[in-house]
């Protein structure tokens, strides 16, 4: 007799691929084929998942058609099944896939717009946390600026593509939006959590720069070097007033030599 | 900490994401709510709005992902996120199933069936009592819906819940439409199945309805939550109440969800059936 984990390692794998007959083999009929009884929860399992994706990924589903997206989602679900029980989470790696996935190679951008949507389904899940007081700042001392670090608030994301998907995406929200030219040029885009909802933000790729760099972890002094290789004639003061007025950051630090 | 449901009025509802601004909007009048305790660990914007709503009414938390018959050992990252959300929420009630979901790290989102065998035995209660001594309370276990059994069960499920109880002392939520349908699609008797377990076990009852499938000619009665509670499911809950007393009861609707309103009027429907279930105990007692 098999022991429950063998039992379940055979479960596992018919629901994802094909019934082995050894499962076959510990399943009563019951008057119709076990194999049948067993596609009733590999069913359950596909449909529910794949409505997961489609929720999270409402424009791609859009994108390509209903039966399409389902062949798309059926793949990722072999390929790279949930490991927890929050399907909140599930679908972080579906960007990358549909990237690598043969079929979806005709719309270049769909990896893209999917990225986009995985960085707004997070957003609309983040805390509603209080943002960085700027006053605090003013205890910094001049001389430490340079090095202050900036901790980001949950859900912010910063994505640059090569396609237009802001305008993609919007154009899939409202239907007097029209679609975008797909030769409209790239897209620097911030996506964060605003009030109960979600901002999607186009920055200038300077100002981009200099956000994602702090989000990365770097230092203000780091930050505005990077920001200064793309454009020297930057106006730095207006750059950091308008990312304390965006309310991006939850709290700072200050590096100091030692690297804390 | 455990808020007590007002008995008088029985059923509450399966709360989903769809309805719960809704429900905060109109705080209709309902004794008690559950949700789906998964939906609330990752989403602090979801959580947000779940403790606005425990602060109007009791709130159960119904568990579907901690694969208590997973013959590994416990997620314990995932016992950890149910026990914050325990403690935050304060539910009148916890509950989780008797099924596996979780084998080789992949979660299979789904309830699935196990072979009831002492082997099977030793590994849930050992689960049981690591959510219990974790969330410092007792929970109760749903029987599952069923489309297959295995052959090597040494069991029926109905005997198999009620060690789980004896071993552990958890309580039973006793869903009759998983009833139904698994004595329907396996062959069981749903009477005989209600009267094998524990009475004195069952802490809460659920409804739903089903839909018919027909496979190779055969029908199955699949678990989908979608449609009305059936009327053969209303006769077997009148029995279930005969045998189990004024059990709390909560109507869940998860697919083609409708209305709020509707809803409400299915858990008012079980009121009904409740009411006239109590008043006929009552006389039989007086007499």
């Amino acid at each position: 007799m098999l022991s429950l984990g063998e039992t379940q390692d055979l479960f596992r794998e018919a629901l994802l691929g094909e019934s082995a007959p050894m499962l076959v083999d510990l399943v009563e009929s019951d008057g119709l084929d076990p194999r049948a009884r067993l596609a009733v929860y590999r069913h359950h399992v596909f449909i529910t998942l794949t409505a997961t994706l489609e929720a999270a990924f409402p424009v791609v589903r859009q994108l390509v058609d209903r039966r399409f997206f389902a062949y798309v989602a059926d793949a990722f679900i072999r390929q790279h099944p949930p490991a927890s029980p929050c399907l909140d989470e599930y679908g972080s790696v579906f960007p990358k896939f549909l990237g690598a996935f043969e079929a979806c190679e005709r719309l270049p951008y769909l990896p893209d717009v999917a990225r986009l949507e995985w960085a707004i389904h997070v957003a609309a899940q983040a805390p509603d946390v209080a943002p960085l007081d700027p006053a605090l700042l003013g205890s910094v001392a001049p001389a430490e600026m340079a090095q202050l670090r900036f901790i980001p608030r949950a859900g912010l994301a910063y994505l640059v593509s090569a396609w237009p998907v802001d305008s993609i995406w919007r154009a899939h929200q409202d239907e007097s939006e029209p679609m975008p030219d797909l030769g409209a040029g790239s897209a620097y885009l911030e996506i964060g959590p605003s009030g109960e909802g979600v901002f999607l933000r186009a920055l200038e790729p300077a100002v981009l720069t200099f956000r994602s760099a702090l989000f990365s972890g770097m230092t203000l002094g780091e930050a505005i070097e990077e920001a200064a290789r793309k454009d020297p004639d930057l106006d730095f003061a207006g750059l950091i007033r308008g990312f304390l007025d965006d309310n991006l950051f939850s709290s700072f630090s200050i590096v100091t030599e030692e690297g804390t | 900490m455990d808020a007590t449901i007002d008995h008088r009025a029985v059923a509450g509802i399966g709360l989903r994401a769809r309805h719960v601004d809704e429900l905060l909007d109109r705080r209709p009048v309902v004794p008690w709510v559950e949700v789906h305790a998964e939906n609330y660990m990752a989403n602090a914007a979801a959580l947000a709005s779940l403790q606005e709503i425990r602060r109007s009414y009791p709130l159960a938390l119904h568990g579907v992902g901690l694969s208590l018959g997973s013959a590994g050992p416990l997620d314990l990252r995932h016992l950890e996120r149910l026990a914050r959300l325990v403690e935050s929420i304060e539910p009148c009630v916890v509950s989780e199933h008797l099924s596996w979901s979780g084998s080789g790290g992949v979660y299979l989102n789904h309830l699935l069936p196990l072979p009831y065998t002492p082997g099977t035995l030793r590994v849930v209660v050992e689960h049981i009592e690591q959510v219990q001594e974790r969330l410092g309370r007792r929970i109760l276990v749903e029987n599952p819906s069923s489309y297959l059994r295995f052959r090597h069960s040494s069991m029926p499920e109905a005997e198999f819940l009620g060690e789980l109880v004896r071993h552990t002392g958890c309580g039973l939520l006793c869903d009759v439409n998983n009833v139904y349908v698994s004595a329907w699609n396996i062959g069981l008797d749903a009477e005989a199945y209600l009267a094998g377990l524990p009475a004195e076990a069952v802490g809460e009852i659920h409804l739903a309805g089903h839909a018919v499938n027909d496979v190779d000619g055969v029908s199955l009665l699949i678990d989908d939550h979608g449609s009305p509670v059936s009327p053969a499911v209303w006769r077997l809950y009148r029995q279930a109440l005969d045998r189990f007393g004024p059990v709390p009861t909560l109507v869940e609707w998860d697919t083609d969800i409708p209305a709020l309103d509707i809803l409400l009027a299915e858990a008012h429907k079980a009121d009904s059936v409740f009411t006239e279930a109590r008043r006929e105990m009552g006389h039989a007692l007086a007499r």
